[in-house]
């Protein structure tokens, strides 16, 4: 039971910020995200004997953690991208800085992207592997790549096309 | 202007963290399986409550007819295929083989999870429905040699009316309802499944 508990706090302290993040970008808004996180994180607890003999244990968090924001879909009220970019909006009138504000611009955009676009990009802004993204996504990684490409792009032009607004 | 190098950095060095801690969760995990435990352990009260509450009717009760006893039987075996169907489900749709699947393949697997819910909420509670009604139907049959005749009647045409309003008012508008709502969860999965779709 310690052991178990000291991996779970391992796997949680080594992945619950990329986890966030990925929840974050998917959803659009922080309460939402760390319920999502939560989540995946109590699914990655019963799951942590089946674990053990994987090498790669993100790889397995990230899938539950995209399964879990699918799954989040299925069940969320549908909210359009307006009521979603309201929300990050929301999340960061507080403490208003420039900085803050490009953030909530970069969610704004993400929150403009297809759902697997958000997924892939989340994990590519967090320098994830392209292998693994590849393994999480379920697809090969030379689709990937062109997926990526192209995402990048619609991101960047997205983003500046906010900015100017 | 931005290129993507600077959009990366600007990700990078954002503030918001989860503001959960481990110790939190771990609090939670706690919580989130007594909860479902709870949940499951009043539902296996309240269905063992009324199956013994039917047995004890069997046994203590001296009915006049068989078709009394039969009707027992059927509710009691109504009683137990809705739970038997209900802890499936939560059995199924905690089931963590699925969640460690390729996106495609649990997006599959959601669809047909509704598809059975679906199903379960619409025809299979038809058939409860009828198996109810037959249990009432046969439960009449006792009614009609111990109550007095106007008395029976009432009873009947008021089952009757209750049986009719369920059906066609409360049944349709729920199966409409139902139907809508797993309509577009599953509109909403094969566009996400169409999104994973990988030619190569």
């Amino acid at each position: 039971m310690s052991s178990q508990r000291q991996l779970f706090q391992k796997l949680f302290e080594d992945n619950s910020k990329r986890v966030y993040h990925l929840c974050y970008g998917y959803t659009g808004d922080s309460d939402s995200a760390n319920d999502l996180m939560q989540e995946t994180f109590i699914k990655v607890w019963q799951n942590l004997d089946k674990f053990r003999n994987q090498s790669q244990f993100s790889t397995w968090i990230y899938r539950i953690a995209v399964n879990t924001c699918l799954s989040y879909l299925r069940t969320a009220k549908r909210r359009t991208t307006d009521e979603l970019n309201e929300n990050i909006i929301e999340n960061y009138t507080e403490e208003p800085s420039e900085k803050q504000e490009q953030i909530a611009l970069l969610y704004k955009s993400i929150a403009q992207l297809e759902e697997n676009e958000r997924i892939i990009i989340t994990m590519v802004l967090d320098e994830v592997p392209y292998p693994e993204i590849a393994d999480v996504a379920g697809i090969s990684e030379g689709n990937l790549r062109v997926k990526i490409h192209r995402i990048k792009h619609k991101l960047t032009e997205i983003y500046n096309s906010n900015e100017r607004v | 202007m931005k290129g993507f190098d600077e959009i990366q950095q600007l990700w990078q060095g954002q503030a918001p963290d989860p503001n959960v801690s481990f110790e939190a969760m771990l609090m939670r995990i706690k919580g989130n399986r007594s909860a479902l435990a709870r949940k499951l352990f009043w539902q296996s009260i309240a269905v063992g409550i009324g199956v013994v509450i039917l047995l004890w009717m069997c046994v203590a009760v001296d009915f006049s007819t068989w078709t009394t006893y039969l009707a027992l039987v059927i509710m009691i075996g109504c009683i137990c295929y809705y739970f038997v169907n209900q802890l499936s489900d939560y059995r199924a749709i905690s089931n963590s083989h699925h969640l460690l699947s390729k996106p495609q393949d649990y997006i599959n697997y959601l669809k047909v999870f509704q598809q059975r819910r679906n199903r379960f909420n619409t025809r299979s509670y038809t058939v409860y429905e009828i198996c109810i009604a037959i249990a009432f139907a046969l439960y009449g049959v006792e009614m009609y040699f111990a109550l007095p005749l106007w008395t029976f009647v009432g009873a009947i045409v008021f089952i009757i009316f209750w049986f009719l309003i369920c059906h066609f008012v409360f049944m349709k508008q729920y199966i409409h309802n139902e139907n809508a709502r797993i309509e577009e969860m599953i509109d909403n999965l094969e566009r996400i499944k169409g999104q994973f779709y990988d030619p190569n």
